[in-house]
């Protein structure tokens, strides 16, 4: 009786559970630890950070938010970053969707060939095309617009796209289309009222993923855009840092334009944490 | 071939071979090269296209401020190669790439193991894993810059009121390399993480059961069994966030913009600076064409482990 297993589990699971929550807090605090500090700084007046003892809590502030708006176009950077974001999600989602289809469901001679050759060209470093890209861009008139950086960015984000949609079309009883065709269907038919709807939740996923992607791009803009009719926040906080003030870097502007790059990301991260995850498993994780 | 297309022509009473084939063929022909058709001219214009003019441009010394545009062979090649700037960024970059990788998969398996076992918090866990990857890796690298800054940063100040020392990250080389190392883990390897996460929801748990009635202990069912099985997600994907952030500068920019001196810069970054900020475009795709060998090594390094995970279970 002394040897049964019950006697020995209860300390064992004890010890195991709180080897568990030392790990979850030291885990907690690595992740976060940034993002107080970031937040901390941005809400700060811009005296209290160069004290010391350091200000743990400052008196909040959206004062560095103001001066934001006021020393820089802001606003215009905000705007920008918002319409880069949603139109590179737009035109990714609608161009490798058709892609996907495509290999997905039509037999063609070759067509897992040309699906893998799309697929692959994603290993190409995005830096190695930004000479050639430059000219390009430049000759069609399309350096520093929205238009032109929108263009380079959903190309890059194509190949996994189609790559994720492919597998989850593949996922879509081929009975439902059939159907639609027999009863005459044409084919923007069958793409709107069958294959979006069914697929919807891998568009979600695909979509937040492209979104996330390209909020949060640097090289395009920062190479391809000059003026504030098209420059995103992320060039901007490279701007704010190139900046000086009295005792240095400004170090409370640079946190509140990171703060607001982090918000909008965070927000969607909160809310399809499961969406997301099973996008970038490639549906791995149900 | 042109005999063999003739030939044909004449075969089918006349008709070229693609009318031949029937209608609902051709239709499905057309409709797939129509659908294939938007994504293929965007790869092809900014994608392909530009990667052969790549090649094309390291062979010139195309140079936007000198007004220059000869071909000149492979002499961009030994002045890369003496470049102090690209030298330095070549090893530091084999060295980022090797060393936050091992670190990445070591520390993604361990969050993956507390973010699958059983706890109260575990959901806020998972959900708080995702931010690293969500967060704009410029922000990240001006946010740690802040929190490592030697005067008023968190880290430091800790560090000075523990153990009394002074910490500077960023004047030391050496340092700053370990920061941006230790940087670019925190920021990857939370996706590793959800990599190995899916492939440790995929394992029977009847195999777990198996092996602890042949009296496996837990390191060896983990060696095992889960390791085995998580391989090939774990290569496929590791691979893929490998050769991306290859082809990124991100990190390095905010953190250290590859200071002290060239010391963290990578070649990413060099391509930036001479291209896109010195306008040197001829020496720029030179650099590229380097980086581009270097994503095929690494490639090809993951493609052969592939191959050998799969043999293995």
């Amino acid at each position: 009786m002394v040897n049964d297993a019950r006697v020995v589990r209860p300390w064992n699971r004890r010890w195991s559970s709180g080897a568990v929550y030392v790990s979850f807090l030291f885990f907690t605090f690595v992740v976060l630890l940034p993002v107080y500090w970031m937040v901390r700084s941005s809400l700060a007046p811009a005296a209290d950070l160069i004290k010391v003892p350091l200000v743990y809590f400052p008196a909040p502030t959206l004062r560095n938010f103001v001066t934001l708006i006021e020393q820089v176009p802001f606003l215009d950077y905000v705007r920008n970053s918002v319409v880069f974001a949603l139109a590179t999600t737009l035109v990714t989602l609608v161009v490798s969707f058709l892609a996907a289809y495509a290999f997905a469901r039509i037999r063609f001679p070759g067509s897992g060939i040309i699906m893998w050759t799309l697929v692959l060209s994603m290993a190409l470093p995005d830096v190695g095309t930004i000479v050639p890209l430059y000219r390009i861009l430049s000759s069609l008139r399309l350096l520093d617009t929205i238009a032109g950086i929108t263009l380079v960015l959903s190309s890059a984000l194509a190949p996994f796209t189609v790559w994720v949609l492919v597998s989850f079309i593949k996922q879509v009883p081929y009975e439902i289309e059939e159907a639609a065709i027999i009863d005459g269907a044409s084919l923007l038919q069958i793409f709107v009222r069958i294959l979006v709807p069914v697929t919807r939740p891998a568009l979600v996923t695909m979509g937040l993923i492209n979104f996330i992607n390209a909020w949060n791009n640097l090289l395009y803009p920062l190479s391809f855009t000059t003026s504030p009719s098209s420059k995103t926040l992320s060039v901007s906080i490279t701007e704010v840092f190139a900046g000086y003030s009295p005792w240095g870097k400004p170090w409370e502007l640079i946190m509140a334009v990171g703060v607001t790059m982090t918000i909008p990301v965070v927000i969607l991260v909160l809310f399809s944490q499961r969406a997301i995850v099973r996008g970038l498993t490639g549906g791995a994780i149900k | 071939m042109h005999q063999a297309y003739a030939s044909g022509v004449v075969r089918a009473k006349g008709q070229p071979i693609l009318l031949a084939l029937s209608k609902a063929i051709q239709r499905r022909y057309v409709l797939f090269l129509l659908l294939i058709a938007p994504a293929f001219l965007l790869r092809i214009t900014t994608a392909a296209y530009p990667i052969l003019q790549t090649i094309y441009l390291s062979f010139t010394n195309l140079n936007l401020l000198r007004n220059t545009n000869d071909f000149i062979g492979l002499q961009n090649y030994p002045a890369v190669f003496n470049d102090y700037g690209v030298r330095e960024a070549l090893s530091f970059t084999i060295m980022l790439v090797v060393s936050s990788t091992v670190l990445e998969l070591i520390v993604g398996m361990l969050v993956a193991l507390l973010l699958n076992a059983a706890f109260f918090g575990r959901g806020f866990a998972r959900t708080i894993n995702l931010i690293p990857w969500a967060i704009p890796t410029i922000v990240a690298g001006y946010a740690f810059r802040w929190l490592l800054d030697d005067q008023f940063g968190l880290i430091p100040y800790w560090v000075n009121l523990i153990s009394g020392a002074r910490m500077v990250a960023f004047i030391d080389p050496v340092s700053a390399r370990i920061a941006v190392i230790l940087v670019h883990v925190w920021k990857d390897a939370p996706f590793m993480a959800f990599i190995f996460l899916a492939g440790l929801q995929g394992v029977p748990l009847d195999l777990y059961e198996a092996a602890r009635v042949d009296g496996a202990n837990a390191w060896h069912r983990f060696w095992h069994i889960t390791l085995p099985l998580v391989m090939p997600l774990t290569i496929t994907m590791g691979l893929f966030r490998v050769v991306w952030s290859l082809g990124s500068f991100d990190l390095v920019y905010g953190l250290t913009q590859g200071g002290p001196g060239v010391a963290t810069s990578v070649l990413a970054l060099q391509v930036f600076r001479e291209g896109i900020m010195f306008f040197k475009f001829g020496f720029a795709s030179a650099i590229s064409v380097v980086l581009l060998l270097v994503v095929a090594i690494v490639g090809a390094i993951g493609l052969w482990l592939f191959r050998r995970s799969e043999v293995s279970y």
